[in-house]
């Protein structure tokens, strides 16, 4: 089978990574074509590649078996390629319609026909079956009615190809089934489909072939279906089986807890919530993303404003007004899911990355004197204990690989001897290896006493390394579970308490942000 | 390993990596124009010059470095000029009122100092950027400072005053331009060695990451404003020295006059605009460099009016060279 | 609870500040009978006019997320372009505007390149170039205006008709035309696609070096119309028009509702900001106030209607976190 887009063997580096190598893929017209592989293999990257985003450093790609060099989105949108990135690509303040036509809006005597704009939308928001006003501003939409309406935008232009990243990250499996039945449909009329996602169950459904990356390296290119399982997959994706993980000795959860939310309400929309940490506890916080996990976090540390109910550390009320406080007064530490944008600062050493925590502590004197020779001795065991690969603690984080970097965002915590450690999705977009590392630092800390609260969207991660399970959807705790590490029981009884509150999506849209119905909630209702 | 490493192997530098300093660059910068100028016209190099110079420069420098400690935490002051003048004016209304000396130079630099940190507690409680806020105070300041004074020169000022500004050391090197090189040697401490300085350079580089490290970002925030604006104090009682009198338009209206010399010292110096880096000697040599430059012109009669010309050319010419080098540089990355 | 409709009237852009400049004309007419005269009302519809495209200049390379300073020394330039092609060269009025206009665009669109080849921050590119065009007016002129202006020149910048100046005409049609670029036109939507989410923009195929160049090259050209519009009031082509502008031409849009950090701009509400600045300088003189406190005010009026705003995106933003 020739395929209309045909790459092979491309590589493209960034500073301090290699994203691709080597990596080929063949989408053929008429067929759904799979690329999946863990947070970080590179599959957002080779979309970027395709769409002109990036230029690759080596490798072919052709298109109907002509080679083409895409130099930016405008020339790959020109050859029929339309993508549905994973960033927000919508333009806030622009009506939906507008960001639906905004690279070919008409114009009748040089101005804007808004009527025949607001026309256009209407009719491809009525092929995705949503009901959304294309004269509301973006702004005002949900994250899912986004996500739609992006999935709007690139079935606009009409492309004989079109790529899919991760589109049903944030939409209910209602919207995710209309949409298999457009791609469908689009398939059978002869359009080239490439689809991203992790949910291999849909992946196994709805796709012809599939193309895996592991580490920026092809694991499987351009394969048919027939044969493979899910197990099949797993593999190719994370290089060995899912593992349920060893049982850890059983912790005692019946004492005090040393960290317990009771009732708490948040700016970010939390209402009522309760959790209990004990130490030596590792507590998974299961959910997707935009279910307000990362902000619970935030929240509990000090950054997103408590507006009702307690955090308590230790049995005593706290009232925490920033990491400062939270690190130096209660050893509560943060790792972000974000590692380059709130994890690390990439244009400095290992060395004050990880030493950032205790400065104010090694510093000396009237003068705040801290020695360069303090801080290296400081922080030299744990960057050790942790195996940082690098020549010396004075090279810059920038320059380290995305699972070294991970490395430095956990190791500053250690050194300032945090009791309660939130990990926020640690393992995102790291090497298996350094994966199996952190979990197995994980574990240990656990078993020396630290209280670890895991969240993470990574099911397997959460099935081999929880004690306990919350699931938490729409800014609430719908899910509590004792963890018996069987995975398949496990994370079906996750899904089945994220789905329990999915299906009556307007209760948990209001229980979530506690408003008053306004003409959101109404919109929201009127999609479903 | 692939071909691909091989060829990409670290051992293609042909410069080595401090030569592409921009103060490398800065420093040549100066010699050949020294060079070309006192060849030119001989005056140029003669003591009085060099001393005239020298004395221009040391307010330049403390100017430079006023922008340049709120560039490091990823803001910027456009009220120095401003600021500049406010303790200028103090510490000569005060002298004028028989406040002694030195009381009058400390409660000069501490209203920069509170000038400065009205600033930053504007910037870190109401989340607005810092451009707005010093742009709406660069205005109130000096609406204040000209309600208070009456916009009149105050010139009775203390005698030791005007010969600190007057003095100098080893017959040419004016005392002021040891102050400069003081300052320099203090923020090298202050930036490379203590916990306060290198949180600045910290949260400069990523607010959100150091916050979420437990940096206590607001409050480092307030004390490089406020540090500005004492550096911007220190800079106008500096010049009220030199010039012998307290003059309400020293910085020019509003204090704009002096946004330019601000900027372009740190700038040229290499200090990224986005925070997170200092580069004190480089900020120097910006300095030098401008004072250099305006007096050479001057000595072979080009004049004043063309100064400005030179320099937008010379700090153009210096951030496309430096997005250049950044382009270009090989990327030593570490392979997977 | 306040009803919805007035809720949503309330938040909406320009009311509270036309509510202002309202609340702000009647107080002062009552106050002082000699602001409704014929005369003072011209006054202030000068001030106006003069700074209409100014503020105008500013507020395009908002909408892209952009600024520039160099606004005011570029006014410089033109501004002494037309005294010298007129005065020294002898050039006909028409084609001294022209080539001066097309002054003002050469030196938007050279920002604009500069910025979009090199993706160098514009506040640095334009802080150059701003230096650059200062000394190139300065040496050029030696700092010294052209006086012998043609009288249409001059006409130009102050004929009336009763309170209403000529210039005021002329910069209504200009900001109208403005207003329709930004609401209207293909090219004016894309520079506020560009300004609020300028990767959207990429990956939706819009060619953004062109977006930035443009935006660019309109400032020039507007802050060109401003700088000339100000030679006619003057009536000499001074090298120091346009060194008092930086202020004014980031307060009036802001205080007008744009974002800072782009994608939003309003027109209309530049122009209520600019009525507002100019009756608080008439108020200030009429009532006998120390003029030093026009700074004072000036700032003071940025930073609480700023500030304002801050409060009501923050409104917006806490709604869509808790969404």
């Amino acid at each position: 089978m020739t395929g209309v887009i045909e790459i092979s063997a491309v590589t493209k580096t960034f500073p301090g990574v290699r994203a691709l190598d080597d990596v080929s893929i063949s989408l053929a017209a008429g067929e759904i074509h799979a690329l999946i592989g863990e947070n970080g293999a590179g599959k957002s990257t080779l979309i970027k590649i395709i769409t002109g985003v990036h230029l690759p450093d080596r490798g072919e790609m052709r298109l109907d078996g002509v080679p083409v060099v895409f130099r930016s989105p405008h020339e790959a949108i020109g050859a029929g390629i339309g993508a549905v990135h994973q960033e927000r690509n919508l333009v806030p303040r622009f009506t939906v319609a507008e960001n639906i036509c905004l690279d070919r809006l008409p114009t009748r005597h040089g101005l804007i026909d808004n009527r025949s704009i607001v026309a256009d939308a209407e009719r491809w928001l009525k092929t995705m079956g949503l009901a959304l006003d294309p004269r509301q501003p973006v702004r005002e939409l949900s994250v899912a009615q986004m996500q739609l309406v992006e999935i709007a935008k690139a079935l606009s232009l009409r492309s004989r190809v079109l790529l899919l990243d991760e589109p049903t990250a944030s939409i209910t499996p209602h919207e995710a089934d209309l949409l298999f039945d457009i791609l469908r449909d689009l398939k059978a009329r002869g359009v080239a489909i490439l689809f991203v996602s992790h949910r291999l169950e849909e992946v196994l459904s709805l796709c012809d072939r599939v193309t895996v990356l592991r580490d920026g390296r092809n694991t499987a290119v351009s394969q048919p279906f027939a044969g493979l399982g899910r197990s099949d997959l797993v593999r190719l994706m994370i290089g060995r089986d899912e593992d349920a993980g060893s049982a850890r000795n059983a912790v005692a959860t019946e004492g005090a807890p040393v960290l317990e939310l009771k009732g708490l309400s948040t700016a970010a929309g939390h209402r009522n919530l309760n959790l209990r940490l004990h130490a030596g506890e590792i507590l998974g916080l299961y959910g997707l993303i935009g279910c307000g996990r990362s902000e619970l976090a935030k929240a509990i540390i000090g950054i997103i404003p408590v507006t009702g109910g307690e955090v308590s550390v230790a049995g005593k009320p706290a009232r925490i007004g920033s990491v400062a406080e939270a690190l130096a007064k209660y050893k509560i530490g943060y790792v972000s899911e974000d590692r380059k944008g709130e994890g690390v600062v990439l244009d400095h050493s290992i060395s004050a990355n990880i030493g950032v925590t205790v400065w104010q502590r090694l510093a000396r004197g009237i003068l705040h004197y801290l020695s360069r020779a303090r801080e290296t001795k400081t922080v030299r065991p744990f960057a050790e204990k942790l195996q940082i690969r690098a020549p010396s603690l004075a090279v810059l984080v920038g320059k380290l690989s995305g699972g070294n970097q991970q490395k430095v965002s956990v190791a500053k915590w250690l050194v300032a001897g945090t009791e309660i450690l939130i990990l926020d999705e640690p393992t995102v977009g790291i090497d298996v290896r350094t994966k199996a590392a952190l979990h197995e630092l994980i574990r240990e800390l656990a078993d020396r006493g630290t209280a670890i609260l895991l969240i993470s969207s990574d099911m397997p991660e959460i099935v081999a390394l929880a004690d306990r399970i919350e699931v938490m959807n729409g800014f609430q705790i719908v899910g509590r579970l004792e963890n018996s590490h069987a995975y398949a029981d496990v994370s079906r009884q996750i899904m089945d308490a994220i789905h329990g509150a999915a299906d009556q999506p307007q209760m948990a849209a209001s229980i979530a942000t506690g408003r008053t119905e306004t003409a959101g909630e109404t919109r929201g209702r009127m999609m479903s | 390993m692939t071909a691909l490493d091989a060829s990409s192997a670290p051992s293609r530098r042909v410069v080595p990596r401090w030569l592409t300093r921009p103060e490398i660059g800065l420093a040549a910068i100066i010699a050949i124009m020294v060079a070309v100028f006192s060849s030119i016209a001989p005056g140029f190099l003669s003591p009085f010059n060099a001393f005239a110079v020298a004395r221009d420069l040391s307010v330049a420098i403390v100017l430079g470095y006023s922008m340049m400690v709120v560039l490091a935490v990823g803001g910027m002051n456009l009220a120095v000029g401003s600021i500049g003048v406010c303790a200028a004016m103090a510490t000569a209304g005060m002298q004028a009122a028989g406040v002694p000396m030195p009381i009058s130079v400390i409660l000069g630099l501490a209203s920069g100092a509170a000038l400065g940190a009205v600033n930053g507690i504007v910037v870190v409680r109401t989340g607005l950027s810092s451009f707005m806020v010093t742009l709406a105070t660069m205005s109130i300041y000096f609406g204040v400072m000209l309600l208070l004074s009456g916009a009149e020169a105050i010139r009775s000022l203390d005698a030791d005053f005007i010969a600190f500004g007057r003095a100098r050391i080893f017959g040419t090197v004016p005392v002021m331009f040891v102050v400069s090189i003081g300052l320099a040697l203090i923020l090298t401490y202050f930036y490379r060695a203590t916990d306060i300085g290198r949180q600045m350079l910290f949260t400069g580089s990523n607010p959100k990451a150091s916050e979420l490290s437990g940096v206590p970002v607001v409050r480092t925030v307030v004390v490089a404003h406020a540090l500005s604006g004492l550096l911007a104090g220190l800079a106008g009682i500096m010049l009220t020295a030199r010039t012998g009198a307290g003059v309400p338009s020293m910085a020019g209206q509003i204090g704009r006059d002096w946004l330019l010399p601000a900027f372009i010292a740190p700038v040229l110096g290499g200090s990224a605009l986005a925070g997170g880096s200092v580069a004190i000697l480089g900020t120097l040599l910006g300095a030098t460099l401008v004072g250099v430059l305006g007096s050479g012109l001057r000595m072979v009669n080009i004049g004043d009016f063309w100064i400005e010309l030179f320099l937008g050319i010379i700090l153009l010419f210096a951030v496309l060279a430096d997005r250049l080098r950044s382009v270009w540089s090989p990327v030593s990355g570490t392979g997977p | 609870m306040i009803p919805e409709p007035l809720k949503r009237l309330a938040l909406a852009d320009n009311v509270g500040l036309a509510t202002i400049l309202v609340v702000a004309v009647a107080a002062l007419a009552i106050a002082n009978p000699a602001f409704l005269t014929s005369f003072n009302l011209y006054v202030v519809l000068t001030s106006l006019a003069l700074w209409t495209c100014v503020a105008l200049a500013q507020m395009t390379t908002l909408a892209i997320g952009q600024m520039t300073l160099s606004l005011g020394s570029l006014g410089g330039l033109v501004a002494v372009t037309v005294g010298g092609l007129c005065e020294v060269w002898g050039v006909p009025l028409p084609l001294a505007i022209a080539i001066a206009l097309l002054v003002g665009l050469a030196g938007g669109l050279l920002n604009g390149v500069l910025i979009a080849a090199s993706g160098v921050n514009s506040f640095i590119i334009t802080l150059a170039t701003f230096s650059a065009f200062h000394g190139l007016t300065l040496g050029l002129t030696r700092a010294i205006p052209f006086y012998n202006m043609p009288a249409a020149l001059k006409a130009l910048g102050n004929a009336r008709y009763g309170a209403i100046p000529l210039m005021l005409g002329i910069v209504l049609v200009v900001a109208v035309a403005v207003h329709i670029v930004f609401t209207r036109t293909r090219l004016g939507r894309h520079m506020l696609a560009y300004g609020g989410n300028p990767q959207a923009a990429l990956l939706s195929g819009l060619s953004t070096a062109r977006i930035v160049i443009a935006a660019h090259g309109l400032s020039g050209l507007l802050a060109a119309i401003a700088a000339i519009l100000t030679v006619g009031r003057l009536q000499v082509a001074q090298p120091t028009i346009g060194e008092d502008w930086l202020i004014v031409s980031f307060a009036a849009p802001i205080i007008g509702g744009a974002s800072l950090t782009g994608g939003h701009v309003s027109v209309p509400g530049t122009l209520l900001a600019l009525a507002l600045l100019a009756i608080i300088n008439d108020a200030l003189v009429l009532l006998g106030v120390d003029p030093f406190w026009v700074q004072v005010v000036l700032g003071g009026l940025i930073l609480a209607v700023v500030g304002a705003n801050r409060l009501r995106e923050g409104h917006r933003l806490g709604e869509a976190v808790a969404r």
